[in-house]
């Protein structure tokens, strides 16, 4: 082993080396001057001499701490609240859309009914649309057409117990924003589990029918468990794309419900950029992807279908 | 417990036909043996008791019900499948008891079942792997494990011992043949193993291309063959054939070919007699013939030996009588050599004839 490593050509070293640091550089760079005060990123004084502040920190988490920063006079930002969206949405949407996806994967590779080559293609071409193309047709439905009249019975009664004005719209709502995000994330989630679905040897499920299992146990207790690194690959997948969306939040969330990739954008405007703020949130939205991601890659693991069947 | 009856079964893939109108009755408490060539239809048989198969034409009744239209989990029935089927995110003692569990017995019984059938099964040192941890025939001991702690009426095994070392085989046959008297259940068997049909079947089964040739009782398969296929297919080493022809004189009625000369007897020779065509396959069973250099006439048949087998107490050798091949077998102490010519004397209760064309027997 060892006389192999030595022979390594040591430009692959320098071609990894690139390649690390090109992925992690953006990641240092932000982490860095997360804690550098505005005055020092903009003078462009890189390197690591400075005197590191948590003043971005606090002034990014001020309607969540405890006590009140000196340094901040009025609390503008609401990252507590943006946070807590984020949370709901993404982990809605995903939980939503593995629950659907896998039912829908599922069917599409076994059960045989009419158009289902069609049906199976058509997931997939919906991925094609970009997202910025769904962007005008959907806000106007989700602001016009999927509204509940404030006069009708469920309308009223949302609206007298949530207060506000006008019909209640999907637009500007938490179901409005989950909804889109399942729409656009079913597609590929589908497409994933299918392929995994596929390797499940089909005589299982027939032994599991045997044992006495519905048709729903059969998929719960034998089939599930055994995609299970196809479902934590797609969670990865889903999660991560619903986190960080920005376009579509951008549109559909209304004060209350914006998300934190919105909140950083915000924190731009014509005269000023606070870019040490905006360098914390972005480390602080990293967090729970990683958390996330570290937690669902546990789960996939090879060759869960060993010795299930001959050869 | 219950009756199977199987009612001009039909099986179409497609447009390819692989059964071609099964009729089959089984009888409370049977030992059912289905067994014939590769790709005959024995397990898609099985699957169509078990429902997982549909059923293209005709009718399964179960204890005179028809269930073809009912699914597996209503057939109350077990079974073992070809390629095992094991649960792989499941450990042994959880692929046992999954049927258990899913009908919501008490954890208790279910506990006691499991260790009982681990225990007959020399299991019981695995109950805590996964069948990915497991050898060959291990997991198939699991399978078949998995079908018995089940108390279904109804059991299918689906060639459950094709993975074990002889030894094991036969020990587990012994379980099985044990158990069949025990519980009182109807069982479902399919095999290609010979021994295993004969040993622990009531009723065999043959099937070829999606037929039926022949079923009864072994001793009937092996005694009175329909046909050349089911005569050919049980015994081991297998049935002899050789060409011959009818020839009636005034001594009686001869089957004779190059090399031999046989009267018959009895019934057979009235048979032969009766017979239209005069052309006949002669069929003799290694164990109907016997080394004896002192044959008498219309009992003897000489065969070249070619090549001599020897497997302990019996020599098998291979012979030519003509320009058929013959398998004998004699006692390992008789001194043979190969390039002799001998004599062999045919037992004439052991005489099968068949017609060449047809291959029934007459
Ligand atoms: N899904 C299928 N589609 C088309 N033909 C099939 C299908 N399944 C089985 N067959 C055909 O049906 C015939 C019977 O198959 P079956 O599995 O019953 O054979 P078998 O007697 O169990 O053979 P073996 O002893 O090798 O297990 C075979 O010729 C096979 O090619
Ligand atoms: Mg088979």
């Amino acid at each position: 082993m060892s006389a192999k490593y030595e022979k390594q050509n040591p430009a692959f070293y320098v071609l990894i080396a690139i390649l690390v640091f090109m992925s992690i550089g953006p990641v240092m760079l932000m982490f860095i001057n997360s804690f550098k005060l505005d005055v020092d990123i903009i003078s462009g004084t890189s390197g690591l001499l400075f005197l590191p502040t948590i003043q971005n920190y606090e002034k990014a988490l001020c309607d969540v701490l405890w006590y009140e920063p000196e340094h901040v006079d009025f609390c503008s930002l609401k990252f507590g609240g943006a946070f807590i969206n984020s949370l709901i949405i993404a982990l809605i949407s995903t939980f939503l859309t593995l629950v659907i996806g896998c039912m829908a994967a599922y069917a599409l590779v076994r059960f045989r009914f009419m158009g289902r080559d069609t049906a199976s293609l058509t997931t997939l071409m919906v991925r094609m649309v970009p997202p910025a193309v769904l962007l005008v047709p959907v806000f106007g439905l989700w602001n016009n057409e999927f509204c509940l009249d404030k006069e009708g019975l469920i309308g009223g009664l949302i609206r007298d117990t949530f207060g506000g004005r006008g019909d209640v719209c999907l637009a500007g709502t938490h179901s409005g924003i989950i909804l889109i995000y399942v729409a656009m994330n079913l597609p590929f989630v589908i497409w994933i589990l299918q392929s995994f679905i596929v390797q499940v040897p089909r005589s299982l499920e027939e032994a599991a029918r045997v044992d006495g299992a519905g048709p729903f146990q059969v998929f719960f207790k034998v089939v599930l468990p055994l995609i299970k690194p196809g479902l934590a690959a797609a969670a990865i997948f889903t999660f991560r794309i619903a986190w960080n969306e920005y376009l579509l939040a951008s549109a559909l969330s209304d004060r209350n419900t914006k998300t934190v990739p919105i909140l950083i954008v915000n924190n731009m405007s014509e005269f000023n950029v606070e870019w040490g703020v905006i360098m914390a949130t972005g480390m602080l939205l990293a967090i729970p992807p990683i958390i996330f991601t570290l937690f669902a890659s546990r789960q996939i693991i090879t060759g869960m279908t060993a010795g299930a069947v001959k050869g | 417990m219950p009756t199977i009856h199987l009612e001009n079964l039909i099986k179409r893939y497609g447009t390819v036909q692989v059964l071609h109108g099964v009729e089959l009755e089984m009888a409370d408490n049977e030992f059912t043996v289905l067994v014939g060539p590769s790709g005959c239809g024995k397990s898609t048989t099985l699957r169509m008791i078990a429902g997982l198969e549909d059923v293209s034409e005709g009718e399964i009744y179960v204890d005179g019900k028809p269930v073809s239209h009912l699914e597996p989990k209503d057939r109350d029935l077990a079974m073992v499948f070809q390629d095992y089927a094991l649960y792989p995110h499941m450990n042994v003692a959880k692929n046992m008891s999954f049927a258990l569990l899913l009908q919501k017995r008490p954890k208790a019984e279910i506990d006691r079942k499991v260790r009982e059938v681990a225990a007959t099964l020399g299991l019981t040192d695995y109950l805590g792997r996964k069948p990915g941890e497991l050898s060959g025939g291990q997991r198939q001991r699991v399978a078949m494990g998995r079908a018995l702690t089940r108390d279904a009426g109804i059991f299918l095994f689906d060639e459950p011992l094709s993975n074990l070392d002889a030894k094991l085989r036969g020990q587990m046959r012994a379980e099985l043949a044990l158990m069949s008297q025990r519980v009182q259940k109807n069982m479902v068997y399919v095999t290609h193993d010979q021994i295993e049909a004969m040993t622990l079947a009531d009723r065999i089964v043959v099937m070829h291309g999606g037929y039926i040739q022949q079923q009864g009782s072994p001793k009937e398969l092996f005694k009175k063959p329909v046909n050349k296929f089911v005569a050919g297919f049980l015994g081991m080493p297998p049935m002899n054939f050789l060409d011959g022809e009818i020839t009636d004189t005034a001594d009686g009625v001869f089957v004779s070919g190059d090399g031999f000369a046989l009267k018959l007897e009895g019934e057979k020779a009235a048979a032969a007699k009766a017979h239209s065509s005069r052309e006949v396959t002669l069929g003799l069973r290694p164990s109907d013939l016997v080394y004896d250099a002192d044959a008498g006439a219309g009992r003897a048949l000489q065969l070249d030996i070619i090549v001599s087998e020897y497997v302990g107490a019996q020599t098998v050798l291979l012979c030519k009588c003509g320009p058929a091949n013959v398998v004998v077998e004699v006692n390992s102490q008789t001194p043979i050599a190969l390039g002799q010519t001998l004599t062999f004397a045919a037992n004439s209760a052991g005489v099968h004839l068949f017609d060449r064309h047809s291959e029934v027997a007459l």
